[in-house]
């Protein structure tokens, strides 16, 4: 397996779009790297320049040391899996599993012992005879991540390989291709457009946004501390409700006012507010749904953090309650027990967790306190 | 005399194709090229008659007169009337890995035909399957992109015509699929899929003569015709566009603050006259700036 190393990676297309701005990351070996944003941010460019199906425009590419820019992608020792694959209708699971090997004349004793391999690893031992046809979406999926398998790669490529498949499928394989990079102890990078499917498999994740890498951490570090207003509002679901929040210092007590509601920002986060000169400022304030609490031992004990509102929208979803309301114009949403008594019409009283807060700053959008 | 190798080479192409072993007999060197003329011309016809590959090329370049398509089709046992998409796929070079995966993926060689038309560019010439719709013809698509990607490692674009009726309209298709190509690879190069309906603006700005193209930039820039504005003018324009016009969400989404954007756009205003916060005005602007990309490549072919 492999490391990479992305310096300063630019990608202008020939009509002038840049898809890709000076993007820096370093890959270490038997790193599962997953690579999430919205659509058009430049997240399948990157990848595709690194497999060598997009010339890099600017910047080094290194796989193992070796500068590959100019290196024909047969030659990177790499293997794709993308959204759109296709299995040859007319061949069997071994045949499909072997048709690229048999393209580049592997002799077939090698072919054979490579082919079992994949299919002992992906659990498909038993479905080797049969046609694409007769598969499930799952087991189809399989296959293909089988065809990539064989080549022994030094870098897997996979470009939103579960987006064709139903939710539950997709769950299900999200499984599997933990264990697959477990198993096979390879170098993957990943690209996806659901960030669900992105905490969940990488060991880091980057976040891009308009062709720039917005943030490049851990699942856990992007979550508790997101570096700015981008990535808070994309890592997450539901997302983190945001409010416009004006600052007010007053001596070593810090508050953060919300139309009538004034709440009081915790010894841990009011440093930055005040070393950093917003006393007087409007700034954005963020707070994850679970951290906004209707229990009224959490309200009790947080009598500076409350906020009053009508419930819009109730929602079930068996091990928890989604409440929608509205605080000053904003919407928020509030993730709490499904024992809650609150329904639908009915006024409610919240606490925000303080100490959980985000701050941004308005005008950049990059964050005060994390 | 003996043979000329292209005498030869002729020789066995002709029993190659046609299992026909042929002599030929020259006293003079003149006779030779008459015998190697004659050779080549019936390996020529003994394709355009048997060969479907050929056949088809020959009918997507115009070279086969209308009244003789549906004949000639029977014969190649070709249905001529059935609807059918062209998908013209264009890589650096269609090698025997790019056909080998085309034509296992396309397995049914009665009904679908890969046609190698040239440098790196096969086209696909496929039947409607039933149900089939816009989405479904544009999945196909990718999944060609996509497997040709995996399996071949090969950069692929691609176009596709709108759906024939008749073999008779191939030609058309084939030009229309060209064109679709050509003006993809211009205004949309990050792209890979090119469908026929989706050219947009692109499709009328190629299709005008440089020379209006030239007059246009001159009654907008005057003598100062910009090469191409920085990256990050660029981005604060386009992103301005797909805000329609939109200051605050513009400013917003670039991280930049309102005025800095007011200020940029104001630089361009003043070098162009162009204020784009007016919609005639960015209109121009945008369909300006296209015209300065396709100069840009035509001058550079």
């Amino acid at each position: 397996m492999a490391s990479l190393s992305l310096q300063g990676i630019q990608k202008i297309y020939p009509n002038g779009f840049h898809a890709v701005k000076d993007f820096n990351l370093e890959i270490e070996d038997k790193e599962f790297i997953i690579f999430v944003g919205p659509s058009g941010c430049g997240k399948s460019t990157t990848l595709r320049m690194v497999a060598g199906l997009e010339d890099i425009s600017g910047g080094t590419l290194k796989i193992d040391g070796k500068v590959m820019n100019d290196v024909e992608p047969k030659d990177r020792d790499i293997a794709m899996v993308f959204q759109n694959y296709a299995l040859y209708p007319h061949m069997t699971v071994y045949d499909n599993m072997a048709f690229g090997l048999k393209l580049r004349k592997v002799p077939k004793a090698e072919i054979d012992k490579k082919v079992r391999e994949a299919a002992r690893i992906l659990d498909l031992e038993k479905l080797l005879d049969r046609k694409p046809k007769a598969l499930s979406g799952g087991q189809r999926q399989r296959v293909a991540m089988g065809r990539a398998i064989v080549r022994n790669p030094k870098v897997f490529l996979m470009d939103e390989p579960l987006s064709n498949l139903d939710a539950k499928l997709r769950v299900q394989m999200r499984i599997e291709i933990s264990k697959l990079h477990e198993n096979l102890g390879a170098t993957i990078i990943y690209v996806t457009h659901d960030q669900t499917e992105a905490m969940t498999l990488g060991t880091r994740i980057v976040v891009m946004k308009d062709g720039v890498v917005q943030q490049v951490d851990t699942p856990q570090n992007l979550y508790n501390t997101p570096c700015n207003l981008f990535v808070a509002g994309f890592i997450g679901s539901p997302q983190m409700n945001f409010m416009d929040a004006v600052c007010k210092v007053n001596g070593q007590d810090v508050t953060l006012t919300v139309g009538d509601h004034v709440l009081k920002v915790p010894a841990s986060k009011k440093k930055a507010l005040i070393d950093g000169g917003y006393d007087g400022k409007t700034v954005v304030l963020g707070i994850r749904p679970e951290d906004v609490h209707d229990s009224e031992a959490f309200i009790s004990n947080s009598p500076d953090s409350v906020i009053t509102s009508t419930i819009k929208v109730y929602e079930l979803l068996g091990a928890e309650v989604f409440l929608y309301f509205d605080v000053e114009g904003t919407q928020m949403t509030a993730r709490v027990n499904p024992r809650t008594t609150l329904r639908t019409g009915d006024k409610a009283v919240f606490a925000l967790d303080m100490e959980k807060i985000h701050v941004f700053d308005k005008e950049t959008e990059l964050t005060i306190t994390n | 005399m003996d043979y000329t190798p292209e005498l030869e080479k002729a020789l066995n192409e002709l029993k190659r194709i046609t299992g026909i072993t042929l002599e030929a007999r020259a006293d003079t060197p003149e006779e030779a090229e008459q015998a190697l003329s004659q050779i080549r011309c019936l390996c020529a016809a003994y394709k355009e008659k048997y060969n479907r590959e050929d056949f088809l090329k020959s009918l997507m370049t115009d070279g086969i007169p209308a009244y003789d398509v549906n004949e000639r089709a029977a014969r190649l046992h070709i249905a001529p009337e059935e609807k059918r998409i062209l998908f013209l796929l264009e890589a650096k070079t269609a090698d025997d890995t790019f056909m080998e995966i085309l034509r296992n993926l396309f397995p049914s060689r009665s009904r679908t035909y890969i046609v190698p038309v040239g440098g790196g560019s096969v086209a696909v010439l496929r039947p409607v399957k039933s149900g089939e719709n816009t989405q479904s013809v544009k999945h196909t698509a990718r999944t060609i992109i996509d497997t040709l990607n995996m399996e071949a490692l090969a950069h692929v674009q691609l176009s596709y015509s709108a759906v024939m009726d008749s073999l008779a309209d191939l030609a058309a298709a084939y030009r229309e699929t060209s064109l679709a190509l050509k003006v993809g690879k211009l205004f949309y190069s990050e792209q890979t899929v090119f469908p026929y309906n989706e050219l947009g603006i692109g499709r009328l700005i190629y299709q005008l003569p440089v020379s209006l193209c030239e007059s246009f930039l001159k009654e907008i820039f005057g003598d100062d015709i910009p090469e191409s504005f920085d990256d990050e003018t660029t981005a604060a324009v386009n992103k301005f566009f797909q805000n329609n016009l939109n200051i605050a969400e513009t400013s917003r989404q670039l991280h930049m603050h309102r005025n800095t954007l007011i200020y940029r756009l104001e630089q361009i205003q003043k070098r162009t006259g162009l204020d784009l916060r007016l919609f005639e005005d960015a209109m121009t602007f945008k369909i300006a700036t296209m015209v300065i990309n396709y100069l840009h490549t035509e001058r550079n072919r």
